[in-house]
This record gives C-alpha cells, sequence and structure tokens, in this order.
C-alpha cells in the first residue's frame, strides 16, 4: 500500500450553479514528484486552492500525510511550502525582508534565509524592493519562500511562468535535488507536459474538472507505445485490407489511408511484399509515433 | 498570548515598513504641532504674553487638537486602517498568509493588534510634536520664557486615553469594511461618507449613534459645546461597545469569507 502525502476523495466544487471539479481523487505518493496537468481553466488551480483551504470545501474530503487537512491545519500547514499562481510578495519589502516576516511566523534559523537565496538563484539583490524585480526574479523569490522553512511537502501551482529557457532548467535541477537530496514530496501543476515531462515520476491529467488519468510517468509511456501506429497508402484499398486480414490483423481506414497499430519490422516487411506479389503499388508505409504530448492533448479532447 | 500571536504581530510589524500607513502616521504625528510652530514664529510678538499664561498648557493642547480632532485624526485612522489591510490585497498576499500555519484568529487579532499600536505611536507623535511646539518658539525667540504654567501630565494623558478611546469604532469599522473588499476605494470612500455623516449630525440630539463623532464630540466639550449636540452620558463607554460589537461582526465575517486568496 502506498504511503500518500496528499490525498483528496471526490473532491466536488461549484462556482454557484457551475461544477468546476467532479469527484477529483488526488493521490500523491511520499517521496514523488507529481505533475499535476491541464489546460488553462481545468481545475488545477482551483484543486490546489481548496487543497490548502484557500477555498470553502463543498464536498468531498482532503488529507495530507494521513491525516484530514481541517482538524489539523496548523501542524499540516507547517509541513507544507506552497506557490499559488502568481507571486505573492509585499512589493514595498527587499527579497530578505519578505523572508524575514516569514522566518518569524515559521521560527526556522535565520541563516535559512541567505540559504534559500543561494539556492534560487538570488544571493544578493541588496535593497531592490520586490516591486522592482522582474517577473522571473518574483517567481524564484516565491519558491525561496516555499522553501524557507524546509518543508516535506512543496506545492507549486506553475512555478516557472515567466521563467527564461535556462531559469526553467534551472528550477527543474533545483526541484529534482531537492527531491533526490531532501526526500521533499513535490507537486508541480503545468498546462504543459513537455515542460515537466523531465520531472516529474507521477502524472495527474485534469480537464473540465474531471481527473483523466493518474499513474506514473511509466504508466503514460506505456500509453504511448500502445498509440504507435503503421500507416499504409496502397493503389487498392480492398484488396490490402483482405490481405491484412488475413494476418489477423485489425485495420482501420482513416483519410483514405490504412492504419495498423504497432507492427513488428518482419510483419511489415512481409505485408509490403505479399502487396506487391498482388500487384498491389505502395505507395507509403510510415510509423506515426505519438509524443506524450500528443498523447495529452488527444486525452484533453477526447 | 501565544507564542505564535507573538510571531504573527512582528511579522505583521514588519510589513508595515515602508508602508503609506506608516508614512500617515509619522507625518500625521507632526503636521499640527509643525502648523502650531510656524504660526507662533510668525506671530512671535504675542509669545512672551501667551508663554507667561497659567494656561498656556492647555490653550496649546486645544490648539493642536482642533483640526486634529475634527478633521485629521478621523481622516488618518480611515486611511491608516485601511491602507493595512491593503497591503495584502495589493500585493496578492492573502494566498501566502493563509497557508502560513497560524490559525485566523490570530491573523485576524494580530493584523488589528497592529492597527492599535500604530495609533497608539501616532499619538506618542503627536504628544512630542505638541511638547515641541512649546519649546522650539522659546529656544529660538529671544525674551520668550519658559512656560510658567506647570505641565498638566494627569489632564494630558487623560485627554489621550479618551481621544484614542474614541477613535476604536472607527479602526473596527475601516477594518471591517477593508477586510471584506479588494477594491482600496471602497472603505476609503465608507469613511469619508461616514465622516461626513458626522459632522452633519453633530447638533443631531441622536448625533452620538454614529461612531465617528465621539473625537468631535470630547473636542468641543472642553471648549465651544455649544456647537454640537454633545451627549450628556459618558460616551466613551458608547465608543467601546461600539468597538467589540463592530470587531466582533467583524471576525464573524471574516472566518466565515469562502475565498481567503
Amino acid at each position: 500500500m502506498p504511503d500518500y502525502c496528499i490525498q483528496t476523495n471526490n473532491l466536488t466544487h461549484h462556482f454557484l450553479q457551475q461544477e468546476v471539479l467532479h469527484e477529483i481523487n488526488l493521490n500523491v505518493e511520499t517521496g514523488s514528484i507529481y505533475g499535476f496537468l491541464g489546460p488553462n481553466g481545468a481545475g488545477k488551480t482551483t484543486t490546489l486552492r481548496l487543497a490548502l483551504g484557500l477555498l470553502k470545501k463543498q464536498r468531498g474530503a482532503i488529507y495530507f500525510f494521513g491525516l484530514p487537512f481541517h482538524e489539523n491545519r496548523i501542524s499540516i500547514l507547517k509541513k507544507i511550502g506552497s506557490l499559488i499562481e502568481s507571486p505573492s510578495l509585499y512589493g514595498h519589502l527587499t527579497a530578505k525582508e519578505n523572508l524575514s516576516l516569514l522566518q518569524k511566523v515559521y521560527q526556522c534559523p535565520k541563516e535559512r534565509i541567505q540559504h534559500v537565496l543561494n539556492l534560487v538563484g538570488l544571493p544578493d539583490t541588496g535593497n531592490k524592493k520586490a516591486s522592482q524585480f522582474s517577473l522571473g526574479m518574483k517567481q524564484r523569490l516565491s519558491i525561496a519562500i516555499a522553501l524557507l522553512h524546509n518543508p516535506a511537502l512543496l506545492i507549486l501551482d506553475e512555478p516557472t511562468n515567466g521563467l527564461d529557457p535556462n531559469g526553467i532548467i534551472e528550477v527543474r535541477e533545483l526541484l529534482k535535488k531537492l527531491n533526490q537530496e531532501d526526500g521533499i514530496t513535490i507537486l508541480i501543476s503545468s498546462h504543459l507536459l513537455a515542460e515537466i515531462e523531465k520531472l516529474v515520476t507521477h502524472v495527474g491529467i485534469i480537464n473540465q474538472g474531471r481527473l483523466l488519468f493518474q499513474g506514473t510517468l511509466d504508466d503514460l509511456k506505456n500509453r504511448q507505445q500502445l498509440s504507435l501506429q503503421t500507416v499504409f497508402e496502397t493503389s487498392d484499398q480492398e484488396k490490402t485490407l483482405r490481405l491484412m486480414s488475413d494476418h489477423n490483423l485489425s485495420p482501420r481506414v482513416e483519410n483514405g489511408k490504412i492504419i495498423l497499430p504497432s507492427l513488428a519490422r518482419e510483419t511489415i516487411a512481409t505485408l509490403n511484399q505479399q502487396l506487391v506479389a498482388n500487384d498491389v503499388l505502395v505507395y507509403e508505409i510510415s510509423v506515426v509515433k505519438n509524443d506524450l504530448e500528443s498523447i495529452f492533448i488527444d486525452m484533453i479532447n477526447h | 498570548m501565544s507564542l505564535s500571536f507573538i510571531h504573527s504581530f512582528q511579522s505583521e510589524r514588519l510589513k508595515t515598513k515602508r508602508s503609506l500607513a506608516l508614512w500617515i502616521v509619522i507625518i500625521g504625528g507632526f503636521f499640527t504641532p509643525v502648523i502650531v510652530t510656524i504660526i507662533r514664529l510668525v506671530q512671535y510678538k504675542t509669545l512672551p504674553a501667551m508663554y507667561s499664561s497659567d494656561k498656556f498648557w492647555m490653550q496649546l493642547w486645544q490648539n493642536s487638537w482642533e483640526s486634529m480632532a475634527i478633521f485629521l485624526l478621523p481622516m488618518g485612522v480611515v486611511l491608516a486602517t485601511s491602507l493595512i489591510t491593503q497591503i495584502e490585497y495589493k500585493n496578492n498576499t492573502w494566498k501566502q498568509l493563509h497557508t502560513t500555519p497560524l490559525s485566523l484568529t490570530t491573523i485576524f487579532f494580530s493584523k488589528l493588534t497592529v492597527i492599535l499600536v500604530m495609533m497608539f505611536q501616532f499619538f506618542v507623535l503627536f504628544n512630542i510634536g505638541i511638547y515641541l511646539s512649546a519649546i522650539i518658539p522659546y529656544l529660538l525667540v529671544s525674551g520668550v520664557p519658559y512656560p510658567k504654567a506647570p505641565f498638566p501630565y494627569l489632564y494630558f494623558l487623560e485627554q489621550n486615553l479618551f481621544y484614542f478611546i474614541d477613535c476604536l469604532p472607527i479602526i473596527a469599522l475601516q477594518y471591517l469594511i477593508s477586510m471584506q473588499f479588494k477594491n482600496f476605494l471602497v472603505p476609503v470612500g465608507a469613511g469619508f461618507v461616514f465622516w461626513f455623516g458626522a459632522l452633519a449630525s453633530l447638533s443631531w440630539k441622536y448625533g452620538y449613534i454614529i461612531p465617528y463623532t465621539y473625537t468631535t464630540f470630547l473636542f468641543l466639550k472642553s471648549g465651544i459645546a455649544n456647537k454640537a449636540a454633545i451627549p450628556d452620558f459618558n460616551f466613551h463607554w458608547l465608543a467601546v461597545g461600539y468597538f467589540v460589537v463592530i470587531t466582533a461582526m467583524s471576525y464573524a465575517l471574516y472566518v466565515t469569507k469562502k475565498e481567503k486568496g
């Protein structure tokens, strides 16, 4: 039985009459990096805001570290660092002052302030106020705030927004390091699979308030394997289909082309030989490889 | 008092650093004393007689509080209280604050305490300013004696306490409104409306039901009482009552708010 850091049971939420979340059962394993994926407006932020108590829960249950959230809110929040949507910074204060006011709340050692600033690549911003920071710097400082009290769980809602490509890679490496060396469980949301597929161990895909997939990245990759297709285009579609049926294959026709599931190289060669031997001209044999992004898009479109 | 409240209070205090609310307190505290000092320096010929008067300190107190009690103090409280809560809205930090391991009660009361402490700071600065407005002309203008009248410590302390108490309902109501509305104009606009309402109702026999009237009543009571229908009971208790009731309502609205960032 896996040990879950976050679990939601049938989490359902309405804004006015509209259902924005429908029975979400999130299972985030301890020690994992969980990628919470979905297009804009899918319900990612609402789920995270509900989980952290920023929205009043309507239906369902939320557990952190095996404990119900609302009954254990303070002890749970001590172990969580979060960044929800845009950066939350006091613009009239410096980076150190922003961290200092949270250091007072968490009562963590003062040395942590410089440590997390170094971690996120903002070792010395001097007297510059947070309002004068670029979006990327604000995002980094927000991550530093989330890390300040050395949490067991990090919840990051689109943390790479506003970062340049180098910044994205740096944050990705930092999160990997925190997960591997410090054992921090990370829940990271994004609308781009490509952005987080090099980082996550587990994936949850949400669209229109429904969780469409949840599992390990390997499970998702297996789906990718299953989605490989071999495409044939010939001069005689009927004869080709008959020949394929003789080999116990189940072809289908799409846009004038014959589609088969992934085939062994030998089978493709045999089919080709037989088609030629039966006077069928073969114009095209190709293998269509769906990447994870297209599986993700396919999942949210169907 | 729990430790988390103290830590939260320290954190809230740090948020006011370089804030407009803090500047309002500092500038507001010295504004009237500076004006009084300038007027005295301009009218320096009248100073020797004035400084020899037995009523010197009482007159200075009245002069200093005239614009403060009726206009600057209520407006300053409206602005400072609204600005303190707006720090969270303006910076989009309610969500950050509400994911810290602090109870909602701690957050609510530590913010309120910061406002009360800032008001206390204002009173301290204002009193220092009043004293300096007496001493600076004495130091700068030759022939002006040190005030002959004894310094009325107890009277000043008592009046300060009453003004502070009379501000409490304004603080509570502004705090309630500004915690509920993201738009800064709502609490400030409401504050102006209540203040105008208070001025308009000063001569009404039930004017005391408007909680923004008490600082003006207190000022007029010790001087030109015939200009207002000053209640003949101890309205400071009414101010305390308003403060307690409005704060309780404000707390209930805050903890039951559906969206917390």
